[in-house]
């Protein structure tokens, strides 16, 4: 059922204006943080409030205004826009208190804060498209917008990443532009739609280079191998970026896109005759096992998080490309479980360097005993990439093994089970060194005055977004719980093939 | 039937052009007045357009005959949907006049104010003589009076390099005007008249031939000069780089598309009279139009000074403009003809907002104006908007171009051009990216810089506004296309392979 409303056009324009007013009003401290709080939690209040709608199967839709003939730039919250918002706009109030405390005293806040808040804007706006071309317009506007945020340093190893970043992402743009256009040209219209929109008539050529073009255009931003190289390097932006733009919002509108492409460009149906989506399978199996490899090798905090990212991502891409129910649930579920993790992680790490001024791996000997409640906090994310049970990180590969085995792929289970060995291989060695080793030397003290290990502007969203990824991982079932999202959504996915979950 | 604006119809020409010929008188005590009397002249004719336009869209194209005698005989003015051009062309003199008052206190003593807006003037008027007119003639009579005019204005600087581009452009326009000439004077040995409807339909009588082939050539010819199109572009870097900013904005985003609407009259002329083939033709602009993209972004990559970049990026956006029109299909020829618009808006962007950092800062050069963001924060904000709208991306205006000709491409089977045009746009932010980064992310090297203020408001207010219209039209694309789909679709039942 779709119903007209404003709200999915309201949600992007929130975090919009709130950058307007940040860039007018921003030299006040006070006015910088109340704008940004008060567009973070109306979002939150506006997506909040579509939920209950969207559980019993409403969809809000919203036309702006006519782009192209019978093209529009158009807003539809369907589940999985709905799912993704969620988790962007929840997290956008954890990065931002988060954020505050971690960027005080640094340079250019205005500007920083400004265009953070363009960058949430942007990713609700993908969430919330209703067509490849608003997906489009909001997926390049949101390379441009992060841009400033890469550079924020100005030093010549920022400029560096900035400009590696821009030549990876403005490529893709470009690849899906052409997408977009064929798509278009075969289907005659760009609407989202449950089976999809392209059908065989469109001849099997055009359609290869349709996928490729959508696929390599939105799988930049998802990190698939070989399109990755941007995202390591990227890593030297201020924390609060990479915690949630290059561990959630940047990357997963790109995972978001190559779902968007599978299920509501393509369609499972006409996927599952052309057989496009095994290689892309393949793919980012090799991208899961290859990235945790190196991840393995790497002494930089920030970088190893960045390929076990990398890994993680994919197993989007692998369970969206699998084509079954099952695989889907957790193509979906891990959009949010890795957020939450990963978001911790980047967390952690960034309050570890603030504290400490420790950047790699091989300098944190013994810091369990000086930050007591981040480790925590890190191991409780450590073990859901892992796979423990209890945790976020289990549902998901339940479920994706599953899809797998429903999809007659038994081998993506042994990747699946590599990839836990080399997670446990790469973050318990850090663990390890937390916990069970002597600091070389003594870590600076606290602060007089001070109550907690590290200012809790930084410390609060640490702790809750760890107490939510153990939240997923009990709660699957509880009714108004992402994991309900997700079903309505993979409901919609298959509705038109039969069989959901 | 003609309702009441059809009537002002060849007051929206003679009000400049008059204008222009006062303004001495007007401004014979205080040379000051004469930028305030040619924005209220532009400001008026803007009126006029916008009635005009008005009326086309309430009823369609009208025709005027000057001196009560009827087309074919007398002489036509006639507004058609391309005719609509006219008022976006005046609606952003009127921006661009503001600007030039403060901005010329650095450029030329007061004294020569009042010859500076009468040549202002005079070109505005004659653009719109151009666009108006239904007669090959006059045509022929107003591409002089606007291409006079820009070589007087880009000479106006004053500096000896002023006059150098000036006369080297003069050169090359003269050979171009001549091949007008020729081609205004073959058609009428042809076909005995000078109206264009006429000549379609007589032509189309006589039929083809190698004659009427020579005709098509040499205003072909000819306006690939005027608009600089890829390898007849030399004269324009130079001389728009040189100008003054305004005048380099009216250049650069309006002048050369005389070349484009010269080009769209000459097709109407030869589609009606279904005398050409034009399959090789379009192959060619194709061609010429995709090597255009290329060279234009590959010699501007190599500029260190600001303005001589945006000239380069001029032959670039007019290389898409002409690839959509050589594609000839209805979305890359709507994509095109809304690009004559687009380019102009976020060309003016550019120029002024350069404008005003050089002429705060004293600097022209990228490695001069490094960190100047940050003592200019607006002007370099629409900059970088405008930066980012010549490079196609969204959410702004040269997004729309792009993606209706991208369309075009895919439409017409000629992928190649259609990943050509995606591509090259990418190639152009090369050098849009190394300015951004100069301006944003790093410290200056001149104190004058570090202490440079932003622009009084007689300044900033235009590139503001202009900056907010290039993100505006982003998001609002489907505006330009009431004006122009009408005329492309008229167009093209005769276009095609």
């Amino acid at each position: 059922m779709e119903v007209v409303d404003v709200r999915p056009i309201l949600a992007p324009f929130v975090s919009f204006l709130c950058a307007g007013l940040v860039f007018g009003f921003g030299r006040s401290i006070f006015w910088r943080r109340f704008f940004t709080f008060l567009a973070a939690f109306i979002k939150m209040a506006l997506v909040l409030s579509m939920l209950p709608g969207t559980l019993q199967g409403v969809v809000y839709v919203y036309q702006f205004v006519e782009f192209t003939p019978g093209i529009g730039i158009g807003f539809r919250a369907d589940a999985y826009g709905m799912f993704f918002s969620l988790v962007s706009s929840t997290l956008w109030v954890f990065t931002t208190i988060y954020a505050i405390g971690y960027m005080q005293g640094d340079r250019d806040r205005v500007r920083f804060f400004g265009f953070f808040a363009l960058c949430v804007s942007t990713t609700v706006g993908v969430a919330f498209a209703e067509n490849l071309l608003t997906f489009f317009l909001f997926y390049e506007t949101l390379t441009i917008c992060t841009y400033p945020l890469v550079v924020h340093a100005e030093t010549p190893e920022a400029l560096r990443a900035g400009r590696i970043y821009l030549t990876y992402t403005l490529i893709g743009g470009g690849f899906a532009l052409v997408g977009a256009v064929m798509t278009l040209n075969a289907a005659g219209t760009l609407t989202f739609a449950a089976p999809g929109i392209l059908g065989m008539e469109s001849g099997v050529a055009t359609l290869a280079v349709i996928f490729l073009c959508l696929i390599i255009g939105f799988g930049v931003k998802a990190a698939i191998m070989p399109l990755h190289g941007w995202l390591p390097i990227a890593m030297v932006a201020p924390t609060p970026v990479s915690a949630l733009l290059h561990a959630v919002a940047v990357v997963k509108v790109g995972a978001f896109g190559v779902t968007r492409v599978i299920y509501n460009v393509f369609g499972v149906e006409l996927l599952r005759e052309l057989g496009f989506a095994t290689p892309l399978a393949l793919l980012a199996g090799f991208t899961i096992v290859a990235a945790s490899t190196i991840a393995l090798t790497q002494d930089h905090l920030k970088r190893r998080l960045a390929y076990s990212t990398i890994s993680q991502l994919s197993y989007i891409v692998l369970g969206a490309a699998l084509l079954t129910p099952l695989a889907a649930t957790a193509a979906v579920l891990h959009i949010a479980n890795q957020a939450f993790a990963k978001i911790t992680m980047f967390f952690v790490v960034g309050a570890i360097t603030r504290t400490t001024g420790k950047k790699y791996v091989s300098e944190i000997d013994g810091i369990g005993a000086r930050l007591p409640w981040s480790m925590a906090a890190f191991s409780i994310a450590a073990l859901s990439f892992v796979g423990v049970p209890l945790t976020a990180g289990f549902i998901t590969k339940w479920y994706l093994a599953l899809g797998a085995l429903e999809a007659d792929a038994w081998w993506y289970v042994l990747v699946l089970i590599t990839s836990s060995l080399l997670n446990a291989g790469y973050f318990f060695p850090i663990l390890h060194r937390a916990y069970f080793r002597q600091a070389k030397e003594p870590w600076p003290p606290l602060e007089p005055g001070r109550r907690f290990e590290t200012p809790k502007t930084l410390l609060f969203p640490i702790v809750i977004c760890a107490a939510y990824v153990l939240l997923l991982g009990v709660t699957a079932e509880v009714p108004g719980m992402p994991f309900s999202v997700a079903q309505v959504a993979v409901d919609g996915f298959f509705a038109p093939v039969g069989g959901g979950p | 039937m003609t309702g009441p604006w059809a009537e002002a119809l060849p007051w929206a020409i003679v009000l400049p052009l008059v204008g222009a010929a006062l303004t001495p008188a007007v401004a014979v005590r205080h040379p000051r007045v004469s930028g305030f009397w040619a924005w209220g002249v532009l400001l008026v004719t803007a009126v006029l357009t916008a009635g005009l336009v008005s009326e086309l869209v309430a009823r369609g194209p009208f025709s005027y005959g000057l001196g009560g005698w009827a087309a074919s005989y007398g002489i036509e003015l006639r507004f058609d949907h391309f005719s609509a051009w006219v008022l976006p062309l005046v609606v952003l003199f009127v921006v661009i006049v503001p600007f030039s008052w403060r901005y010329l206190d650095h450029v030329m003593p007061d004294e020569r104010r009042p010859p500076f807006y009468a040549l202002l003037l005079l070109n505005a008027g004659g653009m719109i003589g151009f666009c108006v007119t239904g007669d090959l003639f006059n045509l022929f009579v107003f591409t002089e009076v606007v291409s006079l005019s820009s070589y007087a204005l880009v000479a106006v600087g004053g500096r000896g390099l002023a006059a150098f581009a000036a006369l080297k452009y003069l050169f090359i326009g003269a050979v171009s005007s001549l091949l007008m000439l020729f081609a205004t004077a073959q058609l009428f040995v042809l076909s005995g008249s000078l109206n264009m409807a006429d000549v379609s339909l007589r032509l189309g009588e006589i039929g083809g031939g190698t004659a009427v082939m020579v005709a098509f050539a040499a205003y072909a010819v000819s306006f690939m000069v005027k608009a600089a199109m890829f390898p007849v572009h030399v004269w324009l870097p130079d001389a728009h780089a040189i100008a003054p900013s305004p005048v380099s904005a009216v250049l650069s985003g309006m002048v050369v598309k005389v070349g484009i609407v010269g080009m769209l009259r000459i097709y109407q002329i030869y589609f009606g009279a279904e005398v050409l083939e034009l399959g090789a033709f379009n192959l060619a602009l194709v061609w010429l139009g995709a090597i255009s993209i290329v060279m234009g972004a590959f010699f501007a990559i190599f500029q260190d000074d600001i303005k001589l970049m945006l000239a380069y990026s001029t032959i670039s956006n007019i290389g898409y403009i002409v690839l959509g029109l050589g594609l000839a299909s209805p979305y890359a020829v709507i994509g095109a003809a809304v690009h004559v618009f687009n380019h102009a808006l976020i060309k003016a962007t550019l120029f002024l907002a350069a404008g005003s950092i050089i002429h705060q800062t004293g600097f022209r050069t990228l490695s001069d104006l490094r960190g100047v963001a940050r003592t200019m924060p607006q002007t370099s904000a629409a900059m970088a908007i405008g930066a980012v709208s010549i490079v196609g991306l969204p959410p702004t205006a040269g997004f729309v171009c792009k993606w209706y000709i991208a369309l075009g491409a895919f439409e017409a089977n000629q992928a190649p051009f259609g990943f050509a045009l995606v591509f090259g746009a990418l190639f152009i932010f090369i050098y849009y990216i190394r300015m951004l980064n100069a301006f944003y992310f790093q410290p200056p090297v001149h104190a004058s810089v570090a202490q440079a203020s932003e622009t009084p408001w007689s300044m900033r207010g235009p590139v503001v506004l202009l900056a907010s219209l290039c993100l505006i039209l982003g998001v609002l694309g489907g505006i330009p296309l009431t004006f122009v789909e009408p005329a492309v679709l008229d167009l093209l039942p005769f276009w095609g392979q």
